[in-house]
């Protein structure tokens, strides 16, 4: 899991703090700065950051850290 | 001829009152809604100028049996900010919630959940639905977020699924659901929008 830091600074930036404010457990539902609408910024910056769209099947199974960052080692 | 109409809804949350609209709450914020393709578009809607008329006629149209509209009310100001659309399908006691929060000021401020909680409250104990749907276009990333975080189950992607109304290609969906019982262990768990 080396993305976790590339994952927290995405999350980071789609809730507007500093990466420090961004715990290792933050899920969604479960991390009250992590919102309806980061959570759109999070995704665009994600796919950003893979240089594709996310398949609906891949987008509807974040829900951590762990799981941005798995989208992020497995970039090509 | 014409199906006698239901009771109307009236809930309380911590900062909404939530009713079944009637024609006079046909203003010119909710048309200024009806007209922005920020708030139509992540429904498939086209965003269209609508006369008043036409939506109170809308409004009026509404049965509270088979289809509910439900007024998101800010208790603080009494301002409209959104609605909620519940179909029901009788026959099988279930419920197909879709929702638009208008006023863009209280989006990403837990608007949809703490609304959508009474209403699964009410309409699984007062109304006999045994099981609740969100059919949220797949790259409306808001709507996600809602039904991810307020524990609602992802049933399936449905692939192509409808056209969409602005440009004619074929958009993915995903089919959510809340069965009543699920949501009666959630509220009982204290889960998070779910207490």
């Amino acid at each position: 899991m080396g993305e976790l830091n590339g994952a927290k600074q995405l999350l980071a930036e789609a809730i507007g703090a500093e990466i420090a404010a961004v715990p290792e457990a933050a899920r969604v539902g479960a991390f009250e700065r992590w919102d309806s609408l980061a959570h759109m910024r999070l995704i665009l910056a994600l796919e950003e950051k893979i240089g594709r769209k996310l398949d609906p099947d891949e987008a509807v199974k974040i829900e951590s850290l762990k799981d941005i960052a798995a989208l992020l080692d497995r970039r090509s | 001829m014409m199906r006698a109409k239901g009771r109307p809804v009236l809930l309380q949350t911590d900062r909404f009152e939530l009713r079944s609209v009637t024609p006079a709450d046909a203003s010119d914020r909710w048309l200024g809604w009806a007209k922005d393709p920020a708030v139509m578009g992540p429904l498939n809607l086209p965003a269209r100028a609508m006369r008043r008329e036409e939506l109170a006629q809308h409004i009026a149209s509404v049965d509270n049996n088979a289809r509910y509209l439900v007024g998101i009310f800010d208790k603080a100001s009494g301002t409209q900010i959104g609605f909620f659309m519940i179909d029901v399908e009788v026959m099988h006691r279930y419920a197909i919630f879709n929702v638009a929060i208008g006023d863009k000021n209280w989006w990403g401020r837990g608007v949809v959940n703490e609304a959508r909680a009474a209403l699964l409250d009410h309409f699984f104990q007062a109304r006999g639905i045994e099981k609740a749907v969100g059919l949220p276009l797949a790259r409306n990333f808001p709507a996600l977020f809602n039904y991810k975080a307020q524990g609602w189950r992802h049933e399936g992607t449905l692939r192509g699924q409808c056209l969409s109304l602005t440009d004619g290609s074929r958009l993915d969906q995903y089919q959510f659901g809340m069965l009543r019982k699920d949501w009666q262990r959630l509220r009982a768990k204290g889960a998070p929008w779910a207490s």
